[in-house]
């Protein structure tokens, strides 16, 4: 006994209210596959291993201790040691008359 | 390109340029995918008005290149190869073959029969 199409109709009306689905009976193209589709942009985005354990990490991490970094203490002791030896980086200029470059020297 | 580069090296693998400009990709492409999935949704949903779905193709086609996951290439984490990876383990063959052979990947052993 075939059964009438409004009955059929019926049935998967009720079918997409109980599992959540669209009613779409024509087959008419909504777009609703796109909208099913996981989003993979966290697993894309963390493909490569992030940078952990810098100085500046653990600083922020342990306020309570002192991190040394040695790089940096390096590179102000030799920036003391240019200061005394008079060998500085020139002082910023802040003035149009200061910063004229090829003036003449008397 | 430059305006979407980490200030800093952020990640703590093989950094080669062409890695960290990946990195930066993927970055990208996941911050923009929901806005490129709606847009995706408004073009393929025929209910939509033409002209609606005419303006979300224009808008995305107008999208930054690396908004998009074709962008992306899977690279060595070790060599930083682009070509014949291993995307389990995410390394170039012969770094695969020297880590394998060293006992560093869990599971993997030398086939002998």
């Amino acid at each position: 006994m075939a059964v009438a199409r409004e009955r059929v109709l019926e049935l998967m009306k009720t079918q997409c209210r109980v599992f959540n689905t669209t009613f779409n009976p024509n087959g008419v193209r909504m777009g609703s596959r796109i909208l099913h589709e996981r989003l993979k942009g966290d697993a894309v985005a963390s493909y490569y291993p992030p940078r952990i354990g810098t100085i500046k990490q653990l600083r922020s991490l342990y306020p309570e201790h002192t991190v040394i970094d040695e790089k940096e203490e390096d590179w102000v002791e030799h920036l003391t040691i240019a200061k005394s030896r008079g060998k500085e980086n020139p002082k910023k200029k802040r003035t149009a008359a200061e910063s004229k470059k090829f003036s003449k020297k008397r | 390109m430059a305006q979407f580069k980490a200030k800093m090296l952020d990640i703590g693998c093989f950094a080669h340029t062409r890695n960290i400009r990946d990195h930066t990709k993927r970055k990208v492409f996941a911050a923009n995918e929901p806005e490129r999935q709606a847009l995706r949704y408004i073009i393929r949903n025929t209910t939509l008005p033409q002209r609606v779905r005419a303006q979300a193709q224009l808008q995305l086609s107008q999208m930054h290149c690396y908004t998009r996951f074709t962008q992306v290439k899977n690279r060595c984490i070790m060599g930083g190869k682009g070509r014949g990876v291993f995307s389990d383990f995410r390394l170039g063959r012969f770094q695969f073959r020297m880590n394998a052979l060293a006992g560093e990947l869990p599971g993997v052993r030398k086939a002998s029969w």
